[in-house]
């Protein structure tokens, strides 16, 4: 069995899906579904215990078979970031938490200082950190001896749907990294997520490429079975592309014919 | 007489933001739409963040031409204390409402700096999001309006044009152009995390405004580069005094104005108040506009007292209840969204400013 290992959790699944962005709580059910996504990650801010139809939190727990990750998406500093982790493990009961530390609430990059900071002090308090991070290779091998569980580089901006725009940094990452990759943010297509598993990455998380498709659910399952056929070919192993082509007029003559 | 500092009288790279709106634009308002339209479902999704503004005091020490609270206006006047502003809090509560703006007018000695930050006290410990829209303030002001748990401030320069401005602010502390020019950044400054900018439509050239509010974003942007940005577009509204606007703008144009700021901006907050019609704001929903306020009382202690015939701040277009508004949203696939924020993320800005 190819299973995903992220801390003491082991996952058949390697789509994780994020709950923001949908019309209504109703359709992202069915989109979670759809995905046979295992882990699904929810915003602690759209926990609302005081009104039940606003909340995300509740309508996800009657999925069976699903682990809900809370991200700090809101916070804008390390010491938000931790107690916010802190109230969310303490509301939700889950080990995981998704550290999204994004100063600048327009193009929502994620801060490599703070977002370092609170990892280090989370995984020291026991949680299954999971750090929302630029694709940088030295922050992911920091983040890696930190005690995190996996990095979460992004592929491009949130919500820009440009795709793996930062896939050279992420050859890097995945070449040296002893924790799972996860492609986080940017992708628009399945064919993008494919490509993503197809270099290696341990999984995809997508969220707005599903939730404003024309039909959310459809489009989950179209992602879970891009991501299930881009990880079997990346374990069948991929052909190299063609070389350069022969010159036309031999390089190494000079060299005379071998004895 | 130039009172415009340089990075306002002149801009970069703003001929696609001036085409978009000029009278004969090279871009119909359809293509705009749909451009805008694209770019927030990618940014937002499809949700709309929803608050209620809260009128603290009607109060006011400056003489605005344009204002229902102005002090020469023979409203009646009252502040809200403490216990009364919980009272409105749970009746907006109960309307599930957790993001709230509070509001007064000019500095007085009634409503002081004192008094807005007890009162945004006692607002943080009921509502998960507060913000304020109330007067200038100093750097340490904000800087305590912050620690007591205020994460914005939503302050219009009403109109960029300086003589305008001149004309139409009559008296009180907000005939000084500069000082209320300079507020967003001394907000920032402070350690406030957003700024909500915007022109009352109606009082000068619209083109004109929007460019240069289009400059002021910009300059903040770049000088406070974690700051939130939104842009408000209040057009001119029935209130007590007779105040018509030389420059009255077509719900046309308005559309125009906020694809334009969509476009040339795609990660601001654009927010529609109920100063506009049910009609309008539907039609506006997922076409660029990502907050909207909802069930607005603009009187001052209007949740708690719903009856009251009393005259507000402005005549509110939009008075469907929360819950017809948010129907009419889902109707168009929209999620109306009440919590989108904790408050635990309340405090100053930076982490060297944090304590």
């Amino acid at each position: 069995m190819d299973l995903l290992h992220l801390g003491s959790y082991t996952l058949s699944s390697r789509l994780i899906l994020g709950t923001g962005k949908f019309s209504s709580a109703s359709v992202m059910l069915e989109a979670v579904k759809a995905s046979g996504a295992e882990l699904v990650t929810v915003a602690l801010r759209r926990f609302n215990r005081e009104q039940p139809g606003d909340d995300l939190f509740t309508p996800l727990t009657s999925i069976p078979g699903i682990t809900l990750m809370p991200n700090t998406s809101g916070a804008s500093t390390a010491a938000e970031a931790v107690h916010a982790a802190r109230i969310a493990r303490e509301l939700s009961g889950s080990p995981f938490i998704k550290v999204e530390i994004h100063p600048n609430p327009q193009h929502l990059m994620p801060d490599p200082i703070e977002t370092y900071e609170a990892s280090k002090i989370l995984a020291k308090e026991g949680f299954l950190v999971m750090p929302y991070i630029p694709a940088d290779p030295v922050l992911a091998k920091r983040l890696e001896e930190a005690g995190c569980v996996s990095v979460m580089p992004l592929g491009s901006a949130i919500g820009s749907g440009q795709g793996l725009a930062t896939a050279e940094m992420l050859r890097i990452i995945i070449r040296e990294s002893n924790i799972p990759v996860i492609v986080d943010a940017g992708l628009r297509s399945p064919s993008e997520a494919a490509l993503a598993m197809e270099m290696g990455c341990d999984a995809v998380l997508v969220n707005s490429a599903v939730a404003v498709a024309g039909n959310p659910p459809d489009m989950a399952e179209a992602f879970a079975e891009a991501v299930a056929a881009g990880r079997k070919a990346f374990r069948a192993g991929i052909m190299e592309k063609s070389g350069l082509a022969a010159a036309t007029s031999p390089l190494t003559s000079f060299l005379g014919s071998e004895a | 007489m130039n009172q415009l500092p340089e990075w306002l009288s002149a801009g970069r790279d703003e001929t696609r933001f001036r085409a978009m709106l000029l009278p004969d634009s090279p871009y119909t308002l359809e293509q705009l739409a749909a451009e805008s339209k694209a770019l927030t479902l990618r940014r937002f999704g499809r949700t709309m963040s929803l608050y209620a503004p809260l009128y603290l005091s009607n109060h006011c020490s400056s003489g605005c031409a344009y204002c229902g609270f102005a002090s020469d206006r023979k409203t009646p006047r009252r502040r809200l204390e403490q216990e009364e502003i919980r009272k409105e809090l749970d009746a907006m509560k109960r309307l599930a409402i957790s993001d709230v703006l509070l509001l007064t007018g000019e500095r007085t000695r009634a409503a002081d700096f004192d008094y807005l930050r007890d009162s945004v006290a006692t607002a943080a410990a009921k509502m998960q999001r507060v913000s304020v829209e109330a007067f200038p303030m100093s750097v340490a002001e904000y800087r305590e309006l912050a620690d007591a748990g205020c994460t914005g401030i939503t302050i219009y320069q009403e109109t960029y044009n300086p003589l305008s401005y001149g004309e139409l602010h009559r008296w009180g502390p907000k005939k000084n152009y500069r000082e209320r020019l300079e507020t967003p950044a001394r907000a920032l400054e402070g350690g406030m995390k957003s700024v909500g900018l915007g022109v009352l439509l109606g009082l000068a050239d619209p083109q004109e405004e929007a460019l240069l509010l289009y400059r002021h974003l910009l300059h903040l942007g770049r000088t406070y580069w974690r700051a939130g940005l939104s842009v408000s577009f209040p057009r001119i509204r029935p209130q007590t005094g007779s105040y018509q606007p030389p420059f009255p703008v077509s719900d046309h144009l308005l559309a125009r104005m906020i694809f334009a700021f969509r476009i040339a901006l795609p990660d601001v907050e654009l927010v529609l108040s109920t100063r506009e019609s049910p009609a309008f704001r539907d039609g506006m929903a997922g076409l660029g506009i990502t907050r909207m306020s909802i069930a607005s009382r603009t009187t001052v202690g209007g949740y708690s007292d719903p009856e009251s015939v009393e005259r507000g701040q402005f005549d509110v277009f939009d008075d469907r209840s929360a819950e017809l508004f948010c129907d009419a949203l889902r109707e168009k696939n929209i999620e109306p969204v009440f919590k989108n924020w904790e408050h635990t993320y309340n405090g100053p800005s930076s982490p060297e400013m944090a304590t």
